[in-house]
């Protein structure tokens, strides 16, 4: 059905992952979602065209860009653990919120926890989350514009 | 009709541009999703929260000017019911600066489980070009055009994997909403230039296949080369390639209202100084609509 096909595509599009496991194992598609066979047919055609890599990236920037805006010397102090602790949250969090205060306010909290459970990051995490995650939470409260 | 207007997809730094150049931009395209902060539908209390400091100043520069909406949030496509609450609140925001038609993309920016990462309208997820999504499409189309009261037209997206097996190519796809009174077609000149220098057919055999009558906006803008690809970012002045496309083709566009030049405000700085002579070419370009117009018709 549609609704699978388009999410099944979205989940592929934020999953390099993904795409190479139903490259390998196609039938993975039908298990997954409920799709026609055109639809799972279209879903192999996409995932085998050299344009995938490029929609992976892109998709993997533009969700970086509320964190990258928001939150970026958390970003710089993270350094070579950004990207593991970006997949980690994204994996914990599949859905992107449309609202960057929202989106950048998660990403603190994740950080926030990992440390709590023991993950070690560079000398300047700390400082840099405890700045930017309350600009950010501030930031969120004064995004309510309106009364409610 | 009078030759199609000039103008700027409206961003932060617009009001400083229209300052320096106030006669050469007649027209700005508005991004509603832009001037409000959306805590989604299941937000505790009112969901749209409306930056109303930019709003202010977005009236200001509006004035004299003509506006038309360009959304992102709609994802006419997507295999899911309209989100009424977001069509109010574009309802509102048309009214309030009258918009004189609003657009959409042809692309999924919403799935079931939620929206794809979008930091520019970058990268919506292509979509099949067959009957069923067709009828979401088309139907969705009429509903909004009767919500706004205003025409409404779809924008071709830049894609780097199009959806194989289609039933109709987006050209016949975008000709049988305007053939069956749908919607318009917004035809981004630079998005033909990305999907063709990714591999995909030449801007000449896309636009040989649409409509014109069906075009009521054109957009002009610039991307950067990135990992082997062409990128669609709105970071640079509309290459020639593109310009040489519009310059053919406006002239034949009979119900062209406006040509739009999209940028990303991150990149002002860079681009200062050549935004001006883009508008004015611009402006040369739209001058080439009314004569050609006049000698088709005395032809
Ligand atoms: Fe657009
Ligand atoms: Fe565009």
């Amino acid at each position: 059905m549609l609704a699978d096909f388009q999410q099944a595509l979205a989940d592929l599009t934020a999953s390099p992952e993904l795409c190479m496991a139903v490259k390998i194992d196609p039938s993975l598609l039908m298990r997954r979602y409920q799709l026609t066979d055109r639809e799972a047919g279209r879903l192999e055609g996409i995932v085998r065209h050299p344009g995938m890599a490029c929609s992976c990236m892109v998709y993997r920037a533009n969700r970086l860009a509320p964190l990258a805006l928001n939150t970026p010397r958390l970003c710089k102090a993270l350094g070579h653990d950004l990207r593991a602790v970006a997949s980690d949250y994204w994996a914990d969090h599949p859905q992107s919120n449309v609202h960057f205060y929202v989106e950048a306010d998660r990403f603190c909290r994740f950080v926030r926890r990992e440390i709590a459970r023991g993950r070690s990051f560079g000398p300047e995490v700390g400082s840099a989350l405890e700045i930017e995650s309350a600009q950010v939470a501030a930031a969120l409260r004064e995004s309510h514009t309106e009364a409610a | 009709m009078t030759r199609p207007t000039v103008g700027l997809l409206y961003n932060p730094v617009s009001p400083l541009l229209i300052a320096q150049a106030p006669d050469l931009v007649e027209y700005l395209g508005v991004m509603p999703d832009r001037l409000w902060y959306d805590f989604g539908p299941n937000a505790q209390g009112r969901r749209f929260h409306r930056t109303l400091g930019a709003i202010d100043e977005l009236r200001r520069c509006a004035e004299g000017r003509l506006t038309a909406g360009h959304g992102i949030g709609l994802s006419l496509p997507s295999a899911m019911p309209l989100d009424e609450a977001f069509v109010d609140a574009v309802a509102e925001l048309a009214a309030d600066i009258g918009f004189s038609w609003f657009s959409e993309h042809l692309s999924v920016f919403i799935t079931p489980k939620g929206a794809v990462p979008n930091a520019q309208a970058g990268l919506g997820l292509p979509i099949a070009y067959d009957d069923e999504v067709y009828g979401i499409v088309a139907g969705k189309a009429a509903r909004l055009r009767q919500a706004l009261g205003c025409p409404i037209a779809l924008e071709n997206g830049a894609f780097f994997t199009p959806v194989p097996d289609p039933d109709m190519t987006e050209p016949q796809f975008l000709n049988r909403l305007h053939a069956e009174g749908r919607c318009e077609t917004l035809l981004d000149l630079h998005n033909l230039y990305v999907n063709w220098r990714n591999g995909g057919e030449t801007p000449e055999a896309y636009i040989a296949q649409l409509d014109p009558a069906a075009v009521i906006e054109i957009h002009l803008g610039g991307g950067d080369d990135f990992a082997g690809f062409y990128m669609d970012s709105h970071s640079s002045l509309t290459p020639e390639p593109v310009w040489e496309t519009a310059f053919a083709h406006v002239a034949g566009f009979p119900n062209l209202r406006a040509i739009t030049y999209e940028f990303q405000e991150t990149y002002y700085e860079d681009l200062a100084d050549g935004l001006i002579p883009e508008l004015e070419r611009m402006h040369e370009l739209a001058e080439t609509w009314a004569p050609r117009r006049r000698l088709a018709h005395a032809g």
